[in-house]
């Protein structure tokens, strides 16, 4: 038995703990996008649809990312893109991190492992890398039923705009999962984690969507993660690297607030 | 009154151990406005069965989670085996175990897995032992964690706690939960582990139980300890709520006549009362008497040292 195993344990139990949430949240991926792009051929080049959509304001369809509904990366943007997937994925990261932390304390379980000869921050250290790799778990299973869905139904896409589109809404999830650690380090209250890690997430939607639509907001749009993730128009240019630096760098930080707070303050009992 | 159990303030003159397991030194506690533990000093002696006894929200569970480092305290000092919990917690928590008084374990896997998983992170476990205690704990190995009774997850805890190959056990209020054949086991666990030389810190409520396993103790009441001293001193000093069914009249006159009696009650052919102090006279009044059923019953420990409490909040 070495410190490695030790390590290796703080992981690995978190992590089994997790995998009927990963098993749901990856269902979820899978039926949104294969029912989303099952659909393509339908709106493919769909004049009536085009002439529709036409019809409406032109910020009501960029705030909704609907610009270009009749184009691949348009389609996928406006059906998956631009809203559902990156909030799924900053869902499934707050939640992933809350049970395995804050939850977990509530409930009066984390006691178990930190009455063992194993630091604080390494207990968190633990669950954080659990959650990120139950995140990387569902991003893989994402990506390939995007890219294989793709293929399928006929959606002529590069690659290389899905895996960058995919890694940025898994970096978007990342760092609310990292939110949801820094509010669990701070106060281990599940009700507050998930609250305050969606409701940022919500709160970092609508500044994206909204505030490009006024003259005045519109700078003001890039204090947003989801600006920084898919501002860039990820399905259709190529992806500036500042932008996977900028959300690594902020969920790094994020889980750095919470292991040290977490390190400093009383453990909540059952 | 036996020179043991001295006011706190000559104990700290008197009980400077140079070979302590724990050292605790004007601990505070505040839970916002709340002082749930305020101002003890405790040394507790390598190699000791130490009780802390207390009611329940005396403040045994948050010194003890102190202790564990699992709570910061508001003020003053602790030191475990020569470790400060706060700066050399992980050190300090390879050489004890701990069981909880509120248990939870995780809801998922079987008690096996869970001790592998806690063997892992603790650098391994003897199966011959593993198995030796689960026999004697009556823990059945493939059983699943959620399907345990509150008795059952006690029995778990206790298993691990007494796996680990450690200098100190934590136990707080260990016993909650078990039968009395269970209790007897873990009594006879205790003094194994002493015998060995391990250092064990029991809490409890119950002063038999204590009584039964510890060498000193110490009483906790709202925060502050009231007594500590050899467990023997505490004998003769605790209450006994006796209950005696006399087959005819009963002797009212010699009863009312005994001294140390409190709460006398006679009620057609039932006595009752709270004895403090020796209980002989009392036993000598019935022994010349028919007596169809007696009952000796330890009351809660607020009624026990109902004299060390006298004097506090």
């Amino acid at each position: 038995m070495s410190a490695v195993d030790r390590r290796l344990e703080l992981v690995a139990g978190p992590f089994r703990a997790s995998w009927r949430a990963a098993l749901g949240w990856s269902i979820a991926f899978v039926l949104m996008i294969v029912g989303t792009v099952a659909f393509w051929p339908a709106f493919r080049g769909s004049d009536v649809l085009q002439q529709g959509l036409g019809q409406m304001p032109a910020a009501l369809l960029q705030a909704f990312g609907l610009e270009d509904f009749t184009s691949p990366a348009g389609y996928l943007k406006g059906g998956l893109y631009d809203v559902v997937i990156p909030l799924m994925f900053a869902a499934a990261g707050v939640m992933f991190a809350s049970s395995a932390t804050a939850g977990e304390e509530d409930a009066g379980r984390l006691e178990l492992w930190l009455a063992q000869p194993v630091t604080r921050s390494a207990v968190l250290a633990g669950r954080i890398v659990a959650v990120l790799g139950w995140l990387g778990v569902v991003a893989l299973v994402t990506l390939v039923s995007q890219l294989v869905s793709d293929a399928a139904f006929g959606l002529e896409i590069a690659d290389a705009r899905i895996v960058a589109t995919v890694g940025l809404c898994t970096l978007l999830g990342g760092l609310y999962a990292a939110v949801a650690v820094a509010v669990a380090g701070l106060v281990g209250r599940p009700g507050l984690v998930l609250s305050t890690g969606l409701g940022l997430a919500l709160v970092g939607y609508l500044v994206a969507a909204l505030f490009p639509l006024s003259d005045v907001l519109a700078p003001w749009a890039l204090i947003s993660p989801w600006d920084w993730a898919l501002g860039g128009e990820p399905l259709s240019e190529p992806t500036e690297p500042v932008r996977y630096v900028a959300l690594a760098a902020s969920t790094v930080a994020l889980l750095a607030v919470g292991v040290v707070a977490f390190a400093r303050r009383d453990v909540r009992s059952a | 009154m036996n020179t043991a159990i001295d006011s706190i303030g000559q104990l700290r003159e008197t009980t400077t151990v140079p070979e302590a397991a724990i050292r605790i030194s004007g601990l505070v506690k505040d839970y916002g406005r709340v002082r749930a533990v305020a101002g003890i000093d405790l040394e507790v002696r390598r190699g000791e069965v130490f009780g802390f006894l207390g009611p329940n929200g005396a403040g045994k569970t948050t010194t003890i989670r102190c202790l564990l480092d699992l709570l910061r305290p508001t003020a003053g000092r602790i030191e475990v085996l020569g470790l400060d919990p706060r700066r050399d917690g992980a050190a300090m928590r390879a050489r004890l175990a701990y069981v909880p008084g509120e248990l939870r374990l995780p809801e998922r896997g079987t008690v096996d897995q869970l001790i592998a998983s806690i063997g892992r992170v603790r650098g391994g476990f003897d199966r011959g032992r593993r198995d030796e205690l689960a026999e004697r704990l009556d823990v059945d190995l493939g059983r699943r964690l959620r399907e345990l009774s509150s008795g059952n997850r006690r029995k778990v805890a206790l298993l691990l706690a007494f796996l680990a190959d450690v200098e100190l056990l934590v136990l707080d209020e260990p016993t909650n939960g078990l039968d009395p054949l269970m209790q007897h086991e873990f009594l006879a666990l205790v003094r194994e582990a002493r015998a060995r030389g391990t250092t064990v810190f029991l809490s409890s409520h119950v002063l038999s139980e204590v009584q039964r396993a510890a060498d000193r103790v110490a009483v906790l009441r709202a925060g502050q300890l009231v007594a500590l001293g050899a467990v023997d001193a505490f004998r003769g000093r605790a209450r006994q709520r006796v209950e005696a069914w006399f087959a005819g009249e009963p002797p009212a006159a010699e009863l009312d006549g005994l001294p140390g009696l409190e709460s006398r009650t006679l009620d057609g052919r039932r006595f009752s009362a709270l004895v403090c102090g020796p209980i002989q006279p009392l036993l000598e009044v019935l022994g010349r008497h028919p007596v169809v059923s007696l009952v000796v019953e330890e009351p809660d420990l607020e009624e026990t040292f109902l004299d060390l409490y006298a004097g506090t909040p």
